[in-house]
């Protein structure tokens, strides 16, 4: 008993302090009350709780982070990089640790514009409603200046890392960028869809192009780096985090696979310099004998590497109000009346069922009439045979093919085994079918009239097609008959070089068309390019080799220009202006590429698209594939026929048969 | 009977002074203290191991040392010169309690004025007032007499008290402020020869405090209100109690070992050398060290109040009373906001805490307890 009778000899009278005995049990009531408080709540904490809370104190010391794969590069067929990565800073921040003073010092510090700082404020409330504690991409690719001011104010700035970390670039602008795409922040509704794809909320992610459609390929695969941060959430050394840390502390990180284009840098840029004159234009060149894409042009443009984490708002509304849509991918996003390049489907179903023939005369007065009502050609033209009526693009000559011989359903038909009407399944940028409107479809509406059979053989009124798809169907008559599905990835590498995939070409079908019928349509393309008279003739003349074509102006439905329109006129672009065509391919005889322009609202066929694909196959045949022994010999020469076999020639890739 | 209680150690035959005097002196206390100056020690080694707050350690260390030797100095010189002297004592520290007021390192203390800077040393004159006003409360009550406890009488010294506590609840020391005022209450209720006339100073207390309420200031009152709901803003007032409670809970019944404190060892909880020591042992040593210590500190308590129970008069016993509540406020005030049962204040663990006045005002309470334990065999 500690609190034993006193037994000093100076209490011999009993306690010096009597009162202290007698409140003696208050004393110990109070102290004892203290104890099984306390001990009692010690009880509550550690042994109760403890499992709780020893997992919270661990989560406050251990965090995880991704740990970027490094992206796969697009590359041309000659291994030009499209897209490539460099080293960039990337500053983060945990949106748990974000305050009203971070805020003001980060900016204050950096000098943030209005405009970063509602992106790091929308990107923290995002990552507030995900996960607090993970560290989320506030500002990426920032100079080394940036970077390095944020560095040495982290202990005023709690929660904020500044991460080394590749960033996408496009070395080659805004080359192809239509094709190539861009990358941009994942949206809340995509980041809940990829989480658990292993995707980082504030990841990039393809948006537009090769780089959304191959992204699974591009990406991938991210690492995850364990680590121990102390309170101010500084990185603890080496030691201390493995002694924290139970397992694996880094799970590495597998970069994506390099994409190999069948693309060429060196024609997309000729193409898209030929094309710089006018405000809006697609270019589509494809190898007739594999469908393999040699270029793919989509004008007005926009630079990938702007898109890519650096567009302001200012930037983004001016690109969105731009009203000839620059993010439409005008070559196979969008579909277009192709005017007179669609007349070959006509001409061929009429020499098809016997409906027509080479040495078939009909006059040309320069206005058809039908049922009362006047369609006017663009010249009264006179006597014309079919070549003649293909040489001149004669409307009357078709007119009276489509309506009196052949009926609107027959010309769909012929369409459609063209491919047009269908998606080219390129896989890209929303690959568009376009129209082929059939008698039904006009019932369905409303009332076929006879007009409109008139309107679909030449390619009017509700006939809409996409660039690429007469890109192949041209293709398709340049080889012989065998439409392709077109293509644009050649192979796929691992990043150790390693090939992991070869893409052939793929046949959509073999169209079963009399090569005498295609023989008569692709001599008259040569008079529409060699002989005078010819719709592109009298606008420019290839002499280095010899080249076939149609030309093509798509009228307008007309309609009265919106005020806002003439206001926000940009380059003489005239939305009531036809739509210019050109369609075609060289050699004449032994066709190696085919070339489809259109230039939107850009007018005449013959006078704007034909010297655009003039020019490109000018620089084609000087600078890619030059031919010095190229004369003007075409004139001296006799139609051509079609080789069953094209001689191999070094540069050509090797015919594919499926 | 007095005399009689002085001499006869003294003629103890065959026993030499030293062996008297080593019979005298109050092993069991001093082994304690040691004792939990010592667990100190070890956790202030391991609270800033690593840090650049290691060399805290050997400061400590060496206040220890000052410590010890004041233990000697208030074991050694009679108890009962200090309280004649205490009126003097009380007045030096209310004159230092004033001079820090005027000249204090307003900036040291977080802006509030608590240190003296003397020499180089940082000095917190209201850790020497406790000590003083322990002695006052010696003075006072040791006069048995009930007679002597007039109203004005007790009035007046009441008063006298309320001087240092109100110039410390000024400074503001809100947490020392409240010490004192437990210590005054605790011993009034003990040693007075009646308790009513505490009984109404307290109610009257208790109806003060919406007054005090409003007079207190902003960061306070927000002290306050972040214990009464500590989630209302985690990372300012409330994160110094959620991640003490953290810390505690997180060492489960063994404790995560020495040294192996994540909490403790990355900075969770700032400053915890000073205020939240305990959550350092607790997260290190588990339930079972946490209740050894409490332990320890309740072995202190009792054997002080053990020692008042046999003092040879009534100043001594007042003394101990004193010192035994000074220690049991301490330590109940100081475990209960680690444990997130009181708001954050700073009041110290006694031995435990770093800082060099509390700890040498510890030591030298238990040396005048140490000093009344050896009197009354007579020296």
């Amino acid at each position: 008993m500690l609190l034993r009778s006193p037994a000093g000899p100076g209490s011999g009278n009993g306690p010096a302090l009597p009162e202290l005995r007698r409140r003696l049990k208050w004393v110990a009531l109070v102290g004892v009350a203290a104890l099984v408080l306390l001990v009692g709540r010690l009880w509550q904490l550690q042994v109760m709780g403890g499992e709780g809370y020893y997992e919270r104190t661990v989560s406050q010391v251990v965090k995880e982070r991704y740990l970027p794969s490094v992206r796969g590069k697009i590359l041309d067929r000659k291994g030009v990089a499209l897209a490539d990565n460099r080293p960039a800073f990337n500053i983060y921040a945990t949106p748990k640790q974000w305050k009203a003073e971070t805020r003001g010092e980060i900016s204050r510090l950096l000098g943030l514009s209005d405009d970063e700082l509602v992106k790091i404020d929308e990107r923290i409330t995002l990552g507030k409603k995900r996960d607090p504690k993970r560290p989320i991409l506030v500002l990426e690719d920032q100079g080394r200046d940036r970077a390095a001011l944020v560095s040495q104010a982290l202990t005023r700035l709690p929660g904020v890392e500044v991460q080394h970390e590749p960033y996408r670039y496009y070395p080659q602008g805004d080359l192809a960028a239509h094709l190539i795409g861009y990358m941009t922040q994942m949206t809340s509704a995509e980041a809940d869809r990829l989480a658990n794809q292993g995707y980082d909320t504030s990841e990039l992610v393809g948006r537009y192009g090769l780089e959304s459609a191959w992204e699974n390929y591009l990406r991938g695969k991210k690492g995850i780096e364990r680590f121990a941060v102390d309170a101010r959430g500084q990185r603890l050394d080496e030691k201390t985090a493995a002694a924290l840390i139970d397992g694996e502390r880094v799970m590495g990180a597998v970069p994506g696979a390099n994409l190999i284009l069948t693309v060429d840098a060196e024609l997309q840029r000729i193409a898209e310099k030929a094309v710089a004159h006018v405000p809006a234009a697609a270019v589509v060149i494809v190898e007739p004998k594999t469908g393999k894409i040699r270029a793919l042009v989509s004008k007005p443009s926009f630079d990938p590497n702007v898109m890519t984490g650096h567009l302001t708002r200012a930037e983004e509304t001016l690109l969105l109000s731009d009203p000839r849509k620059p993010f439409i991918d005008k070559a196979l996003r969008a579909s277009y009346p192709p005017g007179s390049v669609f007349k070959f489907v006509t001409a061929l179903a009429a020499l098809e069922d016997g409906q027509g023939a080479e040495d078939e005369s009909i006059f040309c007065t320069g206005v058809y009439e039908l049922s009362g009502t006047n369609f006017r050609c663009n010249a009264s033209h006179g006597k014309l045979d079919l070549l003649g009526a293909i040489k001149k693009s004669c409307n009357v000559y078709f007119w009276t093919l489509a309506t009196q011989r052949l009926g609107l359903d027959r010309i769909a038909e012929m369409a459609r085994l063209f491919g047009f009407g269908t998606p080219t399944n390129l896989g890209l940028n929303g690959d568009a079918g376009g129209r082929i409107p059939t008698k039904a479809w006009y019932e369905e509406r409303s009332r076929y009239k006879i007009g409109y059979a008139t309107n679909a053989a030449t390619g009017q009124g509700d006939v809409e097609v996409t660039v690429l798809q007469t890109a192949m169907a041209y293709a398709a008559l340049a080889n012989g008959g065998t439409l392709f599905v077109p293509q644009v990835v050649e192979r796929v590498d691992a990043s150790n070089g390693r090939t992991i995939v070869t893409y052939e070409p793929k046949i959509a079908r073999e169209i079963k068309v009399q090569t005498e019928a295609l023989d008569v349509w692709r001599r008259g393309m040569w008079k529409v390019t060699n002989e005078v008279g010819g719709s592109a003739y009298d606008h420019g003349h290839v002499s280095i080799v010899p080249v076939s074509g149609k030309t093509g102006t798509a009228e307008i439905r007309t309609r009265a220009r919106k005020k806002e329109e003439i206001e926000r006129d940009i380059d003489n672009w005239n939305p009531a202006r036809s739509h210019a065509w050109f369609a075609g391919w060289a050699p004449a005889d032994d066709p190696e590429i085919v070339i489809t322009v259109f230039v939107e609202h850009g007018g005449s066929g013959g006078k704007v698209a034909w010297p655009i694909a003039k020019r490109i196959l000018e620089a084609y045949y000087t600078k890619i594939d030059p031919r010095p022994g190229a004369t003007d010999d075409a004139g001296g020469k006799s139609v051509p026929k079609l080789k069953a076999k094209p001689a191999p020639r070094p540069p050509a890739p090797k015919p594919e048969t499926p | 009977m007095r005399d009689t209680g002085l001499a006869l150690p003294r003629a103890t035959v065959g026993v030499s002074r030293w062996r008297r005097f080593r019979a005298a002196v109050d092993w069991p206390l001093i082994v304690t203290v040691v004792l939990i100056g010592a667990i100190g020690l070890l956790n202030l080694y391991s609270a800033t191991r690593g840090t650049r707050h290691h060399e805290k350690f050997d400061t400590q260390v060496q206040w220890m040392i000052v410590g010890g030797i004041a233990f000697i100095i208030a074991t050694v010189v009679d108890y009962r010169a200090l309280v004649r002297l205490a009126g003097v004592g009380l007045c030096v520290a209310i004159g230092l309690l004033i001079v820090v007021r005027l000249l204090g390192d307003g900036a040291h203390g977080k802006g509030s004025y608590r240190w003296l800077n003397i020499g180089g040393m940082g000095i917190q004159p209201s850790e020497l007032a406790k000590l003083m006003v322990i002695l006052a409360l010696a003075k006072i009550f040791q006069d048995a007499d009930p007679s002597r406890y007039t109203p004005f009488r007790l009035g007046l010294h009441l008063l006298t008290l309320c001087i240092p506590i109100v110039l410390i609840g000024r400074q503001p020391d809100l947490g020392t402020a409240t010490l004192l005022t437990l210590i005054v209450l605790t011993v009034g209720f003990l040693a007075m020869p009646s308790v009513w006339p505490m009984v109404h100073v307290t109610l009257a207390g208790l109806l003060a405090i919406p007054i005090l309420w409003e007079t207190m200031h902003d960061y306070q009152k927000n002290r306050v209100l972040a214990f009464i709901d500590p989630s209302s803003d985690p990372t300012g007032n409330g994160w110094h109690t959620r991640q003490s409670i953290f810390a505690v809970g997180s060492g489960k019944i063994f404790g995560k070992g020495f040294g192996e404190g994540t909490q403790n060892q990355f900075d969770f909880l700032p400053e915890h050398w000073t205020d939240f020591p305990y959550s350092v042992w607790a997260e290190e040593w588990g339930f079972i060290g946490s209740v050894f210590l409490l332990a320890i500190f309740s072995f202190l308590v009792v054997w002080i109040l053990n020692v008042a129970m046999s003092a040879r008069d009534r100043a001594g016993a007042v003394i101990c009373i004193g010192v035994a509540a000074m220690t049991f406020w301490h330590v109940v005030v100081n475990i209960a906001m680690v444990l997130g049962l009181a708001p954050v204040v700073g009041v110290t663990l006694p031995f435990i805490s770093y800082g060099g006045s509390s700890l040498v005002v510890f030591f030298a309470c238990m040396g005048l307890v140490a000093n009344v334990s050896l009197r009354k065999h007579g020296y």
